[in-house]
């Protein structure tokens, strides 16, 4: 029988970076099947294949046996493939029903108006096969987001989609509105629709899917039969690469350079209490939304405290901007280095002295030669290449920005470096250089936090890891009890946390 | 083998000192064109009288771009720059008229221009609205004041003293030149040299990032509506100079002239991006343009025809040459 959805030798390169390797696997129709892997493991790169955003280098896609050709994300639709983002995409001030119809209307009049009411008894004859409480006339924005996920997959319908592809889903929903999800995917399934399910939350998936395909690295690693799998194998399978090799050394010392107590804020963060001393590499694990970020941000001064304290060298410090942390001895390199790390026209040197010209400067006036001196010196320690400081620095590569970032904070005499995804697209001798860049720092005496949502990476570098959950930390796991499992089991929510791994959240 | 000598390459110049950009290149050779065509069709069109009329001509309006540059490199735009200069004129007229001195009423009048600009600066960094919403409503605003303050009257009979500052000669160059060099390169030093420069970059650049880094957002946007409203009473100076009278109405759609004069110079109205002499030659084409028309006995109409086709082509030709995003 021919599989409703077959992936044929999928690859897909980007310069630089093989996003996937040789991906096959079939869906048949009616089956509800899971797609796992960490963070960068491909599911995304590979979904947006399946709807038309990227085309893949080599490989085709099924769908009944025809080959899918998609020019545009918006020829998925006519062919029967529907995607339902993370992110809804919906417009918030228009009624359910024109966000069902948008982009293509039903008009009358060959065209010249918008037959609302044809749309709307459409819309409801759609719905009614999944949700009979959504009122098509009514706002989107009225809606929850549970109901607003229902739409969405009403519009797929509307489409007669023969495969819906879900990337998390949940993300936002309560446990009630997640059963009522779960009924919903039930009854599609019953119908002969496929789903391609994509969920961190290992509980749901092993509730939900029949089978799953285990992704790592761009490549799949498996294909598991959920109803004899334990949870335990998938993980293994999901995080069961190698470590790397490489020896982690350690600078630790015993003075508490940052006592962070009880912190909270309204960007989800809760309760979050940890030291960080002179020498030390904190690794911060845990999901896509943990709040890793969020902690960053606090500790940096760009989001704002709700509750607790920060204490650097014994001293509470308060921050009302970057400018006060940075002034405290702060540094934050970001994670989306395009957005919030550079100034894309300008040259290398001043980005690496933004945040602190005015030591370099006397009388208002920027001293150039002081500026070029430590702009040699320190683009220099950073090794960054091509060597040339007057050079655009959107013009450099990834690495290299980054680099100038970190020299940004050695320009300015952060004594506390925070790394959010330190080595996110960047390429893998970069990376190794931004690793032991990092344990330099450490070895002179530097403090540094690391977030990352590569475990090896993480494991590598850290000498102790928080495991952030739901804003919170669920663990405090110290070096000899690394591992990737250790980690995983307390990042994901559902999943038992390892016996072997002691639990100094709250009670510590 | 003579690896030991080949090995030591001599390192790339890493730094230059003064670097005139292609962009500004492009500028000039478009401000040279214009000139060319106007040479060959207008008999004395190069003289030297002529030539110096044309800086004359153009100085109020590179006053204007050279504040309207700093605000569009921050990222912001300031549409109130022709009302902020009547309000100006009327109270620096109206203080002249009674009696007061010179100086005083000069400073005076240029603190106008400075409130004026703090009130765009606040309102779009602290109140955090959008410039173009902010300097709209003070458009408006300000207008308003100038009206009310006069009863709709311009003040007539602004002193000999006063004009002769600001429309007399210094070694045969007129006085609004000289004023807006000195202005000119001020701005540059400012933009090129000091950290505030940087940070108006930076600011307009990648807001985000900036903020991340530690740069003071509030107080660099502010700087440049404040700079921009100062050069607006600065520039009413000049004309209430040249005109020896102060109307309310003055300086109608001084703004577009403006905007126009930065971006023919390089500005980029998304931020990040624009040059002082970029805007001074973009000013200078603009004045030269008028200036050869009018020789030419060209209606007014066409003037107005000519301004925008030649905004209209500098920006083709700008993202020609600069190619795609």
């Amino acid at each position: 029988m021919v599989p409703r959805l077959r992936f044929e030798t999928i690859s897909k390169s980007f310069p630089g970076v093989n996003a996937l390797a040789d991906v096959s696997f079939d869906v048949a129709a009616g089956e509800i099947h899971g797609l796992l892997g960490e963070n960068g493991a491909g599911k995304s790169t590979l979904l947006r294949i399946l709807s038309g955003v990227f085309r893949p280098t080599s490989g085709t896609v099924f769908v009944d046996g025809q080959a899918l050709i998609l020019k545009r994300p918006v020829d998925a639709r006519s062919v029967g493939v529907a995607m339902i983002h993370q992110e809804l995409q919906q417009v918030p001030h228009l009624s359910v029903a024109q966000n069902m119809f948008l982009g293509h209307p039903l008009t009358r009049l060959g065209g010249l108006f918008v037959s609302r009411r044809e749309q709307e008894s459409r819309a409801a004859q759609a719905l009614s096969l999944i949700d009979r409480t959504i009122d098509p006339s009514a706002p989107i924005s009225s809606l929850k987001v549970a109901q607003r996920q229902i739409v969405e997959i009403g519009r797929a319908l509307l489409d007669k989609a023969k495969v819906i592809a879900m990337d998390e889903p949940t993300s936002s929903l309560t446990p009630s509105e997640f059963d009522r999800l779960a009924e919903v995917i039930a009854s599609l399934s019953a119908s002969g629709v496929s789903i391609i399910y994509v969920s961190h939350k290992m509980d749901e998936v092993f509730r939900i899917c029949q089978r799953a395909s285990v992704m790592r690295d761009g490549k799949l690693v498996g294909m598991v039969d959920l109803k004899s799998a334990s949870e335990k194998d998938v993980i293994a399978m999901m995080v069961g690469r190698e470590l790397m090799q490489e020896e982690h050394n350690s600078f630790v010392t015993d003075t508490v350079k940052l006592e962070a107590k009880n912190l909270s804020s309204a960007t989800k963060i809760r309760d979050v209490s940890f030291t960080l001393h002179k020498g030390e590499v904190l690794g911060i694990a845990g999901l896509v939304g943990s709040g890793r970020t969020e902690l960053l941000r606090l500790l940096a001064g760009a989001d704002r405290l709700s509750d607790g304290s920060i204490a650097i060298d014994g001293k509470a410090v308060r921050f009302a901007s970057p400018r006060d942390a940075i002034a405290a001895g702060i540094g934050l390199v970001p994670e989306e280095r395009k957005r919030e790390g550079i100034i894309p026209l300008r040259p290398v040197s001043t980005n690496m002295a933004l945040a602190s010209l005015s030591s370099f400067s006397s009388g208002g006036m920027i001293n150039t030669g002081k500026l070029r001196a430590a702009a040699q010196d320190l683009l220099k320690r950073v090794n960054l290449r091509p060597f040339q400081l007057d050079r655009p620095i959107r013009l450099f590569s990834g690495g290299n920005q980054q680099k100038a970032i970190i020299a940004r904070w050695l320009a300015a005499k952060s004594q506390i470096l925070l790394f959010d995804e330190p080595t996110r697209g960047i390429d893998v001798g970069a990376k190794s250089e931004i690793y032991h860049l990092i344990e330099d720092l450490a070895r002179e005496g530097h403090s540094i936090i690391v977030v990352s949502s590569e475990l090896p990476e993480v494991i590598r570098l850290s000498d102790r890891v928080l495991v952030m959950r739901e804003g919170s930390i669920a663990a405090d796991i110290p070096r000899d009890q690394l591992s990737e499992s250790a980690i995983v089991a307390h990042a994901i929510p559902g999943a038992n946390p390892g016996a072997t791994v002691a639990r100094t959240a709250s009670s510590a | 083998m003579t690896s030991s000598s080949t090995a030591s390459v001599k390192p790339a110049p890493v730094f230059r000192r003064f670097s005139f950009s292609l962009r500004d290149a492009g500028t000039l050779i478009g401000l040279i064109i214009i000139m060319a065509v106007f040479a060959a069709l207008v008999p004395g069109f190069v003289s030297e009288r002529n030539l110096i009329n044309i800086l004359q001509q153009s100085s109020i309006n590179a006053c204007l771009a050279l504040g309207m540059t700093l605000v569009i490199i921050s990222g912001g735009i300031d549409l109130s720059v022709g009302p902020t200069a009547a309000i100006s004129a009327v109270i620096t007229a109206t203080l002249l008229l009674t009696g007061t001195p010179i100086p005083l009423a000069i400073f005076t009048g240029l603190g106008v221009g400075v409130v004026c600009g703090f009130i765009n600066g606040a309102l779009v960094a602290y109140v955090g609205l959008q410039p173009f919403i902010v300097t709209l409503g003070t458009l408006s605003t300000y207008r308003a004041i100038a009206l009310i303050y006069t009863g709709g009257n311009p003040v007539l009979g602004i002193p000999t003293g006063f004009r002769s500052l600001f429309n007399g000669n210094l070694f045969g160059i007129p006085t609004p030149v000289i004023i807006v060099a000195v202005v000119a390169i001020a701005a540059w030093i400012l933009l090129k040299k000091t950290p505030i420069g940087e940070y108006l970059m930076a600011v307009g650049g990648n807001e985000e990032a900036a903020y991340v880094a530690g740069v003071p957002i509030a107080r660099t946007k502010i700087t440049a509506y404040v700079i921009s409203g100062g050069l607006a009473a600065l520039a009413s100076l000049i004309l209430i100079g040249r005109l020896g009278a102060a109307e309310p109405i003055l300086g109608n759609l001084w703004e577009l002239d403006a905007i126009a004069a930065a971006a023919i110079g390089g500005a980029s109205l998304m931020g990040g991006k624009g040059s002082i002499l970029g805007t001074i030659l973009g000013a200078i084409i603009l004045g030269a343009m008028r200036n050869g028309l009018t020789l030419m006995n060209v209606q007014a109409f066409y003037q107005l025809l000519a301004t925008g086709l030649i905004i209209l082509v500098a920006m083709m030709i700008d993202r020609a040459t600069r190619g795609r995003g």
